[in-house]
């Protein structure tokens, strides 16, 4: 499968998991404050922003892999620098990556608009929503606790990981630093056509 | 999958062949290098020169490899390399018989550690276990970085990366050296050794070498001939300046001390008054400029607090996505004038991460010129410029210290630093040895070799006249 | 200790703790691991307490929420407030996930405070075959990290010194960071396309190494620690017959 990358994909690809890996930790702290008070419910509002990497990354590079290779890096990264949940977080950065990876394969690797993002972000949601239903030990919660917990986390996943991480890559698209990356070479299609 | 086949395999007596070759980049009209045609032969030695920007490094990119590939770019025409087509080499191939180093000693290095880094290559190499630590520690002797071997490189300082980088692509073994501007970072001293050595080692294990050079008086008589890229201009040589030095202080530096490594520095200079800071690699002039502008944790005081700064690697200054807004930025007085007299403005579109090493260098110079700051710090601004550019930069420096601008530079250049100076700094082992009038110290030989400088040839001149 | 087998001891203790809905299974669990770390290791204790701080609040709000939430309502009422009645299961499963947080941190906090990243990737690679690479490719890119944090002070730095505004009010500092945010980032992207070329200058092909300079390799002690590490799970697995 990383045949076809370029060594400076994947660099480029682990140095972004590697940043928001600690992002992610960050985040799983103040989630943490939180659901202490509120209760694991706390976690879903911000769920998305575990996704986002995996977004970002497959919108720059748009080759198979890019989804979940680079979300279960920031997974590892994460449990390196001492997240909780310990290794088996790289097996949820995994299910979570597969999640997006899911949609953008859907698509054949074709598609990248907003809705794509958006929908690979709830792809996320889900997937890792199942996994953490079965593993995670949800299913000790009354049905209704958990819908809520799951509408929450997919709305979360479409709009931080899908509209943020377009944001944010579109951001770095305008300083132009992405040239040679695909990312711009199909807004130059765009612009052409 | 191993390139272990034995050395020479046919005799070929071109290395690199370039027939009528053009390239340009994706997003650019303009061809950067056009109908180019050169041959390199075995064991040659080649310095590459033209004008900055005119596409140097982009050549060296095409020689090694890097290019086309990595950029998207588009190219015509056929490069031979040892006698073969370049693109049907296997990825990899190339890179282990011609080994490179880069013009930007900040961005060169994969490894934390100068040993991991050596380890790296050789392990690439497919090099036994056994082998590796006697390579490393000859490679590191022979370069004279023994010291560095478990320092950790981006702690180090500008002319030191820039030696490390020499010793990953030698301890390859390579058949052919390409150099990207090596000498740009080093103090005077230990250019000269580097040119010395690097002719006896040429002379041992008979390499190709491929240089990238703006100024060639270093390098004494090393090259066997020289392609011009494009047509130099001859630019006036300069003079010396006469001093505009005014009575009263502009800059007041108070007992600066910063991590552990620079000491207490106290000195003060005059409006208009243009100093050089010079020192050997890993003196700490950088890390004074850096506490000077408060971009690291100090202690002391500095009067006045805002600066104009022109940092070693000018690209962590960029806010903005073309050259002309960079240069506008800080309200900007005589933007136009400023991007003509420094060449910007072909490239006044260009995103400042997109242009050849030297442009940003001048990027970051306009920039902070046409700010109207009172005082500037510039840290080697001559590094990477050609002659015209040089000139001009001399010009527009003396200008401004006629209008009363304080300048503190810090170049490895004597002839430059000669012409300019009204005084000079001298740093060593982060210590400010002193501060010296400019004048008697040029011909004082002991104190400028003590700090691993050399006299400027005019000065050499002179006193050769008067023995 | 090898971190690969580390790795893999610490997963399989994970994904075993995790069928077990009883509250004694995390707990003798939680107190081997702690005695473990206090004999075998030395940890900065300051550090871990300030890292565990966070979960206790978590097992916490994990302990109240289940009670509160929890779908099983059956079994003999142990406690009651006001006219909330809170059942034995309830309470057992609400014990059981507070200290299955405890018992997983400190596990994760045990591997993260006594491994070495760089070497945790170089085992990955010539014990459990990653590619090389990924695994060089991730090795860089957490070398940058220093890098990045200092260019983050830099980058903000730069902007004071070539006068962009200065932001009053909380928000406006917060909008203020997308803006060092994004050319941090594109400082990044241009770092890895750097690196990437000087690993490809140095004859990076991603192919295996026949060699490495620096070997990781597996000893006596990564058996004996894997052994003690079954032992504490079979001995928490199975508290049932010997605790009652
Ligand atoms: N990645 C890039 N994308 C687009 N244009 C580029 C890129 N890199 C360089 N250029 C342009 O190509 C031209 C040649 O650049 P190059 O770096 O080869 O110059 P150079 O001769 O090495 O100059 P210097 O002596 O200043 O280092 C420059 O005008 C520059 O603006
Ligand atoms: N980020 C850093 N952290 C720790 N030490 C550093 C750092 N940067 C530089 N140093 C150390 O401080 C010393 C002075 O470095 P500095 O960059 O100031 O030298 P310099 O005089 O500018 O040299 P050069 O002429 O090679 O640029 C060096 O020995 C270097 O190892
Ligand atoms: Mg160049
Ligand atoms: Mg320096």
């Amino acid at each position: 499968m990383l045949k076809s990358w370029k060594l400076k994909e994947i660099v480029l690809m682990s140095l972004f998991s590697v940043v928001f890996g600690i992002v992610y930790l960050l985040f799983v702290h103040v989630g943490n404050i939180w659901s202490g008070f509120i209760g694991p419910i706390a976690y879903e509002w911000i769920f998305g922003i575990w996704f986002i990497v995996s977004i970002i990354c497959m919108y720059i590079i748009r080759k198979p892999g890019a989804a979940v290779v680079s979300e279960t890096i920031a997974a590892a990264i994460e449990v390196l620098l001492g997240n909780a949940v310990g290794p088996r977080l790289i097996l949820s950065g995994l299910v979570q990556g597969l999640g997006a990876e899911a949609v953008f394969a859907a698509t054949r690797y074709k598609r990248f608009d907003l809705w794509v993002l958006m929908l690979a972000g709830v792809g996320s949601s889900v997937f890792s929503f199942v996994y953490g239903y079965f593993l995670g030990g949800f299913s000790v919660y009354s049905t209704g606790y958990v819908a809520l917990m799951l509408g929450i986390r997919i709305a979360s996943g479409a709009m931080i990981a899908g509209v943020g991480g377009k944001a944010v890559a579109d951001g770095l698209l305008a300083t132009g630093s992405l040239r040679g990356y695909a990312i711009s070479r199909s807004k130059k299609g765009e612009a052409r056509a | 999958m191993r390139f272990h086949a034995p050395k020479r395999v046919r005799l070929v007596h071109k290395i690199i062949q370039f027939e009528q070759v053009s390239f340009r980049y994706p997003d650019e009209e303009k061809w950067i290098l056009e109908d180019l045609s050169l041959t390199v032969l075995r064991g040659e030695r080649v310095v590459i020169n033209g004008p900055s920007g005119c596409g140097k490094t982009t050549l060296l990119y095409l020689c090694n490899r890097l290019y086309p590939d990595n950029c998207d770019g588009v190219l015509n025409g056929s490069i031979k390399i040892f006698g073969k087509d370049s693109s049907s080499f296997i990825p990899g191939e190339i890179n282990h018989r011609i080994s490179t180093v880069f013009q930007d000693p900040d961005s060169q290095f994969c490894m934390q550690t100068v040993e991991e880094e050596l380890a790296f290559t050789l392990e690439n190499l497919h090099v036994r276990r056994e082998e590796m630590e006697k390579r490393i520690s000859e490679v590191l002797t022979l370069t004279d970085l023994s010291e560095f071997r478990h320092s950790v490189i981006q702690k180090l300082s500008g002319g030191q990366k820039q030696r490390i980088a020499t010793a990953c692509a030698l301890i390859m073994q390579p058949e052919v050296l390409l150099l990207d501007e090596p000498l740009s970072h080093l103090d005077p001293y230990t250019a000269k050794k580097y040119v010395e050595w690097l002719d006896e080692l040429q002379q041992k294990r008979s390499m190709t070498i491929v240089a990238i050079e703006h100024r060639l008086d270093l390098w004494g008589d090393f090259f066997d001939r020289s392609i011009s890229l494009k047509e130099n201009k001859e630019p006036p040589p300069f003079d010396k300046r006469k001093s505009s030095k005014q009575d009263d202080v502009s800059l007041v530096v108070n007992k600066v001390s910063a991590k552990s490594f620079l000491q207490e520095t106290t000195f003060s200079l005059n409006r208009g008054e243009i100093a050089v800071l010079a020192g050997p690699n890993g003196s700490g002039k950088s890390t004074l400029l850096k506490a000077l502008c408060q971009l690291i944790p100090s202690s002391g005081s500095v009067e006045p607090k805002l600066l104009g700064y022109v940092p070693q690697s000018p690209e962590f200054l960029f806010l903005t996505k073309s050259v002309q807004d960079e240069v506008g930025f800080g309200g900007g007085i005589n933007v136009d004038e400023m991007m003509t007299r420094l060449q910007l403005f072909p490239i006044a579109d260009a995103h400042p991460f997109a242009v050849s090493h030297g442009q940003k260098r001048r990027v970051a110079i306009a920039a902070m010129l046409s700010d109207g700051r009172e005082v500037i710090l510039m840290d080697e601004p001559t590094s990477g410029q050609d002659a015209a550019a040089l000139a001009e930069l001399f010009q527009l420096i003396d200008e401004r210290a006629c209008e009363g601008t304080t300048f503190l530079i810090v170049t490895h250049d004597m002839e430059f630093a000669y012409c300019l100076a009204d005084s000079v700094l001298l740093m060593r082992d982060g210590c400010l040895t002193g501060k010296f009038e400019a004048g008697a110290m040029w011909s004082d030989e002991q104190l400028l070799l003590d700090h691993h400088l050399l006299p400027p040839k005019e000065v050499m001149h002179r006193e050769a006249c008067f023995a | 200790m090898n971190p690969s087998v580390k790795f893999l001891a610490i997963t399989v203790c994970m994904f075993t703790m995790a069928f077990f809905f009883d509250p004694w299974t995390p707990f003798v669990f939680w107190i081997a691991v702690l005695v473990l770390q206090v004999f075998l290791s030395q940890i900065n204790w300051k550090k871990w307490l300030l890292f565990m701080l966070p979960f206790f609040v978590t097992a916490f709000g994990y302990f109240w929420t289940t009670l509160v939430f929890a779908e099983e309502q059956s079994g003999p009422v142990v406690w009651s407030i006001w006219n909330m009645h809170i059942t034995e299961v309830q309470l057992n499963h609400a014990l059981s996930l507070s200290f299955r947080v405890l018992a997983f941190s400190s596990l994760s906090l045990l591997f993260a405070f006594t491994t070495n990243p760089v070497t945790f990737i170089l085992s990955l690679m010539q014990q459990l075959k990653l590619s090389p690479k990924i695994a060089y490719g991730v090795m860089v890119g957490y070398q940058f990290l220093p890098v990045l944090k200092d260019e983050f002070v830099q980058i903000q730095q730069a902007h004071r010194l070539r006068g962009a505004a200065q932001e009053k009010n909380a928000l406006q500092r917060l909008l203020g960071i997308r803006r060092i945010l994004i050319p941090m980032l594109a400082g990044a992207v241009r770092k890895a396309e750097r690196a990437a070329f000087a690993m490809e200058a140095r004859g990076f092909t991603g192919e295996r190494r026949s060699s490495y300079f620096q070997v990781i390799s597996i000893g006596k002690v990564d058996v004996v620690l894997v052994v003690l590490f079954l032992i504490v799970l079979v001995l928490s697995c199975t508290n049932g017959l010997w605790l009652s």
